[in-house]
Formats: structure tokens, C-alpha cells, sequence
């Protein structure tokens, strides 16, 4: 009886907490994003430079986060998708002469083609080939692009269109675009894993073979996954190399991409929607503060990736979890009610 | 008709003769790169365990050998005394204190871990050792060529490949002999009934990755003498390494090393083609025989 009491008021309490979650996030969201539209009127270049490049890494960090912590993909060369969506953007601007910001879902529809073509060579490939075959295919990307004269070689290309803005507009419009890319992708994930696909694609996770026994179609939500992955992390090198204003193969075709990605998850906690928002806090946190040691900095970021993986492998959101378990997208399925109750009574 | 002959006997637009100077330069290009990657299968074929760290290790291996030479101004090949049981050292403490807590988790553990130490260790060399590329002279061997029947082939390859094919059928003859070798394939089998009948894993695997990162000794100071080298150059070596590894199948030993034969003759024969294209061609064979075998040539059958 006892334990059906205490069973009883959990669940008020999760439900109390789940309806002040959905207050709160109704409330929060709009006002967070507002502030953060409005920025570039009174934030200086630099905080949006800063910007940028945490909402870029954000959603490349969510990308991998993706593969691997819900389609156990783990993608060594997820760059690839970097270098061939910042490409896809600069060649079809500078050949096109369109508006970078009008060709930039045009190079996220290109690197979304590509995640297609691509899924049929990588997905025959499993676990460590898997990971290696990324790895090989966005090296050899990188030796193709390197040696093809008119996507600039090794020199690269600069995105010809941009120079038509003032220094502020173009400042602006690449941090919106930033941003763009940094909420959407996180909503977009949300919504993805609140689906069918995203249930779909947790009991693969959980259990592939019980997964397939009760019908569930692994390899198209894998397939699914690929590309919307593949997109974000595309579109958000595409935005990154805006604000650059020139791409090389060397650097966009980059395993440092893929090493923040995987640094950020690991540090906010890998399989969760909140891991790489906190991660890319704590990395950025960290970056700011430390940068100015140099290799010592990456030495530390180095153990403590290492620390985390060892001590707390849920990284920095499972320890906020422990004291405050929280669901803060609504994504995690709860039990119903009843259910719960009878498990109480069996207890006791 | 001398016209007619000299375009029969041309191939990839080079002669006969310098055709078979770049394959057999290629398989003893492959044959180290197979011996880069015998310490990466070991650990995979043992363990399960994805090393992201493999290549800097290597690279380590290149500083100690460089520095061992410097400080005793002893021959590069004799700095092996030194830095073999120094890498053992290296590999056994990492088992101990870090990988031990990892190993047969999951897929990732092993894999983060492992990249964060190849973090550290590449921002390690480059304060201790500056971002300065480094190599060993050694020139006795390395400007020693010989020249058999219009083909010219150099003595530090001949070497390398040497060493490589010797420290394969040492591993073979130890993993099919030894006690050792029954533990390791006991410990590959089944983990968790290799302990139940007294095998004391956490002890074993530090001697495992000892073993293989003293295989990996060989390849660095071999590596230094052929290549110079510096602090960001491991990812490179890990990609060959793992591409020697992947080809072969995950825990075949003679997989790895054809798959490292394969790979160092399909990256001189690209060379051959156009000479910044070497290691696409290597890449580029790499992914076609893999969409052709996905589980690589030599996999071991499915449990």
C-alpha cells in the first residue's frame, strides 16, 4: 500500500513537472529566440562571429549526436558532408550568381542527393567498417576536390556574390542564417524523434533484432536518419564558410569538424537531445576561457573528454540528471499510468 | 621493328621494367603499412577495441626512437632496444589505467576514449617536440639500393618488409602455439567465459596491447627512417593502418597484411598516374573491394 502511495505521488509529480516543462518551454522558447533575432542590433561583430560558429557546431555536433547516439552510427568522416555541402553552396552561388542566402537550401538539397547516393556504398558497411568507410570517403572527396581545377584546387574558391553586401547586412544575414540552421536543426530533431521514426528508431537502438521481429523497418529509418543528418551537418558547413567567405578542400574536407562534433557530444552526453546543447556550452565555455593556453588547452579538453568517458559516460547532462531528472523536449516516452500502478502493487 | 615493340611493351604509360619496380616497390610499401596496422588488428581482433590513438602512437614511437638516437648517438635500428620495451611500457600502463575501464562497454567507449588520448597525445609531442617535422638519418641504409636485372630496389624497403613478414608469423606462431595465444583467442571468443575459467583479463589485455604496441615500435622507427614526421602526423597513419585492417577483415592477421600489400601497390600505381593521386587510388581500391566484400576479404565467420 505504501509503495502504491509513494508510486501514485511520482507520478503527480512527473506530470506536475511534465505540464510546467510544456509552460514553461511554450513560454521560453519564443522569448530565447527572440532575443536572439534581435542581436545583431545591439551585439558588436565579434559575438556574432562567436555565434556563428557555435550554432554551425551545434548543429553539426546534433547531426552526429544523431547517428550515433540513436541509428548507432558512428560516422568518423561525417566532414564529408561539411565540405560537400560549403561546396555545393560557394559553386552554385558563384555559378549561378545567386544570392548566397537564396543557394543555400539548394546546397542543403545538394548534400541531402548526396546523403542518398552516398547511404548505398556506406550502408552495406557495418559498426568499425562502417565507420572507417566514412572516414575513406570523405578523405578521397577531399584528394577529388583538391584536384579539380575548377572548383579551385587546392586553393579553393571565394563566394563571389557576398561582396555585393555592406559589412553589416552581410554580418546580420549570416548570423540569422546561423541561427537558422542551430534552431531549426534542434527542432527538426525534436520533432524527428517525437514521430513514429523517432520511436522507430530508439528500439532499433535499444534492440535490433526484437526491433525487426515486431515489424520495425530499421534500414529505412537508418536510411532516414542518414540523410537528415547529412543535411544538417551539410547546410551548417555551408553557413559556417559564408562567414569565412572563402572554401578550401584542406579545411572544409577537415576531420577537426568531426573531432568538435564528437568532443561536444561526449562532454554534454551522448544520445540525448540536450547533451550537444549543453556540450557545445561547456565547449565554447571552455574554448573562451582556455584557448589562450594553446596545446595545453587541447591537452586538457583532450582528458577531460577522456575523464568523462570513463567517470560519467552519459557526459555533463546525465550528472544534471541525476539530481534533477528532467526531460526538457518532452522526447523520452513515459509510461502510462496504470501501468505503473500494477508494477507498485506487484512490488509490494 | 623497334617502334612496334617498344608500344607493345607499354603499360599505364610506363615500360615492363618500371612496371614491376612499382609493384614490387608497392608491396614492400604495403608490407609496412601492414605492419602499421598489425598493432591496430591486434587490439580489434582481441579486444573489439577501435583505437583512434594507433596512429599517434606511432608517431610517439618516432619521437622516442628520435630521441634515443640524439641522446646516445647510437644507430637508429639499435634505438629499437630502447624504444620497444619503452612502447611496451606505454601500451600496458594505457590498458591499466584507462582502457581496462572501457573495453566491452560498447562500441563507443572504447573509440571516445581513444580519440581523446589522440588528442592529448598530438598536443603532448607538439610542446615537448615543437610543430617542427623531424627525421631520422640513418643513411647507411636508407641510400642503399641494388639493382637486379634493370630493376632497382632500395635496402630500407627490403628491410621494412622483412620485419613486417617476421613480426606476422611471430604473432601467427604466438596466437596459434602459445598459451598466451590460446588465452588471447579465449578472450576474442567469449570475455566473459575466458574469466569464469580463470583467465585474468584485465592483467592479460595490458600484456595484449603491450604486445602490440611493441609490434607497433617496429613500424614507427621504420617510419621515421623512410618519412619525416611530425606531431599531427598520426590521423594519416591510423587511415592506412585501418585500411590495411578493414580489407583484410577485422580480426584476420594475414588479412591485414594483404590488405596493407594491397594498399601500397594501389598507391604507387596511382602515383604512376598522376603523382598527387596516390593515395586516391589507394582510397578509391579501398572502398571498391569493401562495396564488392563488406565484412573485407578475410572475415572471420559470424558468431
Amino acid at each position: 500500500m505504501i509503495d502504491r502511495a509513494v508510486a501514485t505521488e511520482g507520478v503527480t509529480n512527473a506530470s506536475a513537472m511534465h505540464d510546467a516543462l510544456k509552460i514553461s518551454r511554450l513560454v521560453l522558447s519564443p522569448a530565447i529566440l527572440a532575443g536572439l533575432i534581435m542581436l545583431p542590433w545591439f551585439g558588436d561583430f565579434g559575438l556574432q562571429r562567436l555565434l556563428v560558429e557555435a550554432f554551425t557546431l551545434f548543429a553539426i555536433a546534433l547531426a552526429w549526436n544523431l547517428l550515433a547516439g540513436y541509428g548507432g552510427l558512428v560516422a568518423i568522416g561525417l566532414h564529408f558532408f561539411v565540405g560537400v555541402g560549403s561546396y555545393a553552396l560557394f559553386s552554385i552561388s558563384n555559378v549561378l550568381h545567386l544570392n548566397p542566402w537564396v543557394a543555400l537550401p539548394l546546397a542543403t538539397a545538394c548534400t541531402a542527393v548526396t546523403a542518398l547516393i552516398s547511404a548505398w556504398p556506406m550502408f552495406r558497411l557495418s559498426g568499425a567498417y562502417f565507420a572507417v568507410g566514412t572516414w575513406v570517403l570523405a578523405e578521397i572527396t577531399r584528394i577529388a576536390v583538391l584536384n579539380t581545377g575548377w572548383l579551385g584546387a587546392g586553393a579553393g574558391m571565394p563566394l563571389e556574390m557576398i561582396s555585393s553586401f555592406d559589412r553589416w547586412s552581410r554580418n546580420a544575414n549570416v548570423y540569422w542564417a546561423a541561427l537558422a540552421i542551430g534552431a531549426g536543426s534542434l527542432v527538426l530533431t525534436v520533432a524527428m524523434l517525437r514521430s513514429r521514426l523517432g520511436l522507430a528508431l530508439k528500439s532499433v537502438r535499444d534492440s535490433e533484432v526484437a526491433a525487426l521481429a515486431s515489424g520495425v523497418p530499421a534500414s529505412r529509418a537508418k536510411l532516414a536518419l542518414w540523410v537528415i543528418a547529412g543535411s544538417i551537418a551539410g547546410t551548417a558547413g555551408a553557413v559556417s564558410y559564408m562567414s569565412t567567405l572563402q572554401v578550401t578542400p584542406d579545411a572544409s574536407f577537415s576531420l577537426s569538424w568531426t573531432a568538435s562534433a564528437i568532443f561536444i557530444v561526449v562532454l554534454g552526453g551522448i544520445g540525448t537531445v540536450e547533451g550537444p546543447i549543453v556540450g557545445t556550452f561547456v565547449y565554447f565555455a571552455l574554448r573562451e576561457a582556455f584557448a589562450g593556453f594553446g596545446s595545453w588547452y587541447f591537452i586538457g579538453l583532450g582528458s577531460l573528454a577522456v575523464a568523462m568517458m570513463i567517470g560519467a559516460p552519459g557526459g555533463a547532462w546525465s550528472l544534471v540528471q541525476r539530481f534533477y531528472p528532467i526531460d526538457l523536449f518532452g522526447i523520452r516516452r513515459r509510461m502510462p499510468t496504470v501501468i505503473v500502478h500494477h508494477n507498485a502493487t506487484g512490488a509490494s | 621493328m623497334p617502334t612496334g615493340q617498344a608500344s607493345h611493351r607499354l603499360i599505364l604509360g610506363c615500360d615492363m621494367s618500371t612496371l614491376i619496380e612499382t609493384l614490387i616497390n608497392g608491396l614492400l610499401l604495403g608490407a609496412l603499412y601492414a605492419l602499421f596496422g598489425l598493432g591496430l588488428s591486434i587490439s580489434l581482433g582481441v579486444m573489439r577495441m577501435i583505437n583512434i590513438a594507433h596512429g599517434d602512437l606511432i608517431v610517439v614511437g618516432a619521437y622516442i626512437a628520435s630521441v634515443v638516437t640524439q641522446a646516445a648517438g647510437v644507430h637508429a635500428l639499435t634505438s629499437l632496444v630502447i624504444v620497444v620495451p619503452v612502447m611496451f611500457a606505454i601500451g600496458w600502463l594505457l590498458q591499466r589505467t584507462l582502457l581496462n575501464h572501457v573495453v566491452g562497454r560498447n562500441v563507443f567507449a572504447p573509440l571516445l576514449v581513444t580519440f581523446g588520448l589522440s588528442v592529448v597525445i598530438q598536443n603532448l609531442l607538439q610542446e615537448m617536440c615543437t610543430a617542427d617535422t623531424r627525421s631520422i638519418r640513418a643513411e647507411n641504409i636508407s641510400q642503399i639500393g641494388f639493382d637486379i636485372g634493370g630493376v632497382s630496389i632500395g635496402l630500407l624497403p627490403l628491410l621494412s618488409a622483412g620485419v613486417s613478414v617476421g613480426l606476422f608469423a611471430l604473432t601467427h606462431a604466438i596466437v596459434g602455439r602459445t598459451h598466451y595465444g590460446r588465452q588471447s583467442r579465449a578472450v576474442a571468443d567469449d570475455p566473459s567465459t575466458a574469466r569464469l575459467v580463470g583467465i585474468d583479463d584485465k592483467n592479460f589485455l595490458a600484456i595484449v596491447t603491450g604486445f602490440a604496441l611493441a609490434a607497433t615500435a617496429f613500424a614507427a622507427v621504420l617510419y621515421a627512417i623512410r618519412t619525416p614526421f611530425s606531431p599531427t602526423a598520426g590521423p594519416e597513419r591510423l587511415l592506412y593502418s585501418f585500411e590495411a585492417v578493414v580489407l583484410g577483415g577485422l580480426g584476420n592477421l594475414w588479412g591485414t597484411f594483404l590488405g596493407g600489400l594491397i594498399i601500397g601497390v594501389a598507391q604507387l600505381l596511382g602515383a604512376r598516374v598522376s603523382s598527387g593521386l596516390g593515395p586516391f587510388f589507394g582510397h578509391l581500391v579501398f572502398l571498391v573491394i569493401l562495396l564488392a566484400r563488406p565484412q573485407g576479404l578475410f572475415a572471420r565467420a559470424a558468431r
